[in-house]
């Protein structure tokens, strides 16, 4: 990231000679350039992440909250080095592209121009550097919210559920980062890992829905659709088939991890600081960790199956995805209330079980179809001849 | 290209020089201003105590409790400290108590009666919103050496929301959002994805 700084000194430079001596040239040229930025940027939105996981734990153990409780540093932390990394990398392109190298093969996606030009930004920098940008902005306006209603009372206040819109656009930004280098083995690394992390954060964002009378529950509903919809997404995004299985395979090694992490680090910081839990904690389950669907390994062998026979069968991509997400689908919904019973929850009726199989099965149909079109967009884009063999 | 680069990097060299020279006598002023920083935002860090403002009175069979509220009036949706006080202290009892309003969550509706946690000697609620405006009531059964007891404080009226009208703040809250999907709709429609979808599988 050092290296990046004195970028500024060689914005004004353009001209082919010149190209030769710019450090942002030789920056860009750098094989490494794209692994560590990409890794940068996976390591903040995990660690926002880890970071809301651990204070809605510290809310249900605990309880005492201020504005720089250390789970609420570790969430604003995650923003800061995505957003620092992000613009590090828009500003390397930009004083590259001056300095008269091409940025088309630039890591990070297709390079977009900004502010009419001054700016040349790959996609996905732009999309997480925007999202951490954003996620300043919501802060104030989560800020002057607490002054109003003070701290933490709910999780889906309009400024919270900005703030989760922004960290989901970091980390939707870090998918498209590495999807671009998708042809080499850290970017199809860092597919398999960025997605589960969209995966578990993203729904959170459909409690803003949680106070309407809708018949089926919006939680759910999202953990459906971007469940389904990004499996099939970092599918058909790398072509390989065997992508669904290892998506889930790492997605229930994330959940372990932050089922470890989040009542672990609310106790120890509880215990640093002074404070008691709460009484009457009973047996519950972490909160965020046990909402991530935990049979995601049967969606992901049924899309595999269906890509496969889809494949055998030679049915065309029009349709196909579809019927992979109908199948997803249906089985992340069918696992829903049984996954609630398991932890705690009463047993599901027949009735309920058979409403979630039908609107997994339909959201499903949604997230094939939006899955596929995606796909294309991201495999417009490739970084292969600058980090291929990296 | 040289002659007009020349200038300027004699100039960042003097100005870096310059500015070594700058950082090193500022460097102590920077240090004290952080200390000073550190430690006068360190009460902000700080756990604020409960502050009741306001108390009721309820009885329940033998028990007499006094319910504190750390805001009066109620307002939906406020960050709210509730404290309940047995009049001869916690020694020997439990209990649950069952909060009714309008709009409350099923899970939220009853639950044992614990400590607040930043007053641990009485019985509490910490940040508590109630959802919507209303009459609201809590009603606490109480065991303990004198047996069991059940006593409603009725009617308590909550407010509407500070702040704007919520409409205002999801709509404010909702434009990154909207602006992403027109981003992404624009870019839909330049690269028309479903003609390219057929040889994706």
């Amino acid at each position: 990231m050092r290296k990046a700084f004195p970028v500024s000194t060689a914005l004004p430079v353009t001209g082919g000679r010149a190209a030769q001596s710019s450090l942002a040239v030789k920056v860009s040229r750098n094989g490494r350039t794209g692994p560590i930025a990409a890794s940068t940027v996976l390591a903040g939105t995990t660690m926002s992440l880890f970071g809301i996981s651990w204070d809605i734990q510290w809310h249900v153990d605990v309880g005492p909250d201020t504005f720089f409780t250390l789970s609420h540093l570790m969430l604003y932390s995650g923003s800061a080095v995505a957003g620092i990394a992000s613009l590090a990398m828009v500003l390397i392109a930009t004083a590259a592209q001056r300095a008269g190298q091409s940025v088309d093969r630039f890591p990070g996606g297709k390079p977009v121009r900004v502010l009419g030009g001054v700016f040349r930004a790959p996609l996905g920098y732009l999309i997480t550097g925007t999202g951490a940008a954003l996620f300043l902005l919501f802060g104030l306006l989560d800020l002057w919210w607490h002054s109003l209603y003070g701290f933490d009372a709910v999780l889906d206040s309009p400024p919270h559920i900005g703030l989760f819109l922004s960290i989901s656009f970091s980390m939707v930004g870090s998918v498209i980062v590495f999807a671009a280098a998708r042809d080499t083995r850290w970017g199809r690394a860092g597919v398999i890992l960025s997605i589960p992390v969209l995966i578990v954060f993203s729904p959170i964002t459909t409690k803003a829905f949680g106070a309407l009378p809708l018949p089926v529950d919006p939680d759910l509903v999202g953990t459906v659709l971007f469940a389904t919809l990004l499996l099939i997404l970092g599918t058909l995004t790398i072509g390989r088939r065997s992508t669904a299985l290892t998506i889930a395979a790492t997605l229930g090694v994330l959940q372990l991890i932050l089922w470890w992490f989040s009542p672990w680090a609310a106790r120890v910081y509880a215990d640093a600081t002074g404070l008691p839990l709460r009484d009457n904690l009973g047996d519950d389950p972490p909160e965020l960790p046990s909402g991530i669907p935990v049979f995601m390994l049967i969606a992901a062998a049924a899309i595999t199956a269906l890509l496969w026979l889809s494949r055998k069968r030679g049915w065309s991509g029009r349709v196909a995805p579809q019927i992979m997400g109908a199948g997803g689908g249906a089985v992340v919904g069918l696992s829903l209330p049984i996954q609630s019973a398991l932890f705690g929850d009463s047993g599901p009726t027949s009735a309920e079980l058979l409403k979630m199989t039908a609107t997994g099965a339909v959201t499903g149909v949604l997230a094939g179809y939006l899955a596929a079109r995606l796909a294309v967009l991201l495999r417009e884009h490739a970084t292969a001849s600058v980090t291929k063999g990296r | 290209m040289r002659s007009a680069r020349f200038p300027l990097l004699l100039a960042v060299a003097l100005a870096s020089g310059r500015v070594r020279d700058h950082a090193r006598r500022l460097a102590p002023a920077i240090v004290a201003a952080l200390a000073l920083v550190a430690v006068s935002s360190t009460p902000a860090t700080a756990y604020a105590p409960v502050g009741v403002v306001h108390t009721e009175r309820v009885k329940a069979g033998p028990y007499t409790v006094t319910v504190g509220f750390s805001e009066w009036p109620l307002r939906a949706m406020e960050s709210l400290d509730f404290t309940f006080a047995p009049a001869d202290g916690l020694a020997g009892k439990s209990g649950r108590l069952t909060l009714d309003g309008p709009g409350i969550d099923a899970d939220d509706r009853e639950t044992p009666l614990s400590r607040h946690p930043r007053k641990r000697d009485v019985w509490g609620l910490d940040v508590q919103a109630l959802p919507e405006p209303g009459a609201w009531s809590l009603t606490f059964d109480i065991d303990g050496r004198a047996g069991h007891g059940r006593g409603t404080l009725p009617n308590v009226t909550v407010l509407d929301q500070p702040g704007p009208p919520l409409a205002i703040s999801w709509t404010v809250c909702a434009i990154p959002l909207v602006g992403m999907l027109a981003y992404l709709a624009v870019g839909w429609r330049r690269n028309k994805p479903s003609e390219r979808v057929a040889a994706l599988v």
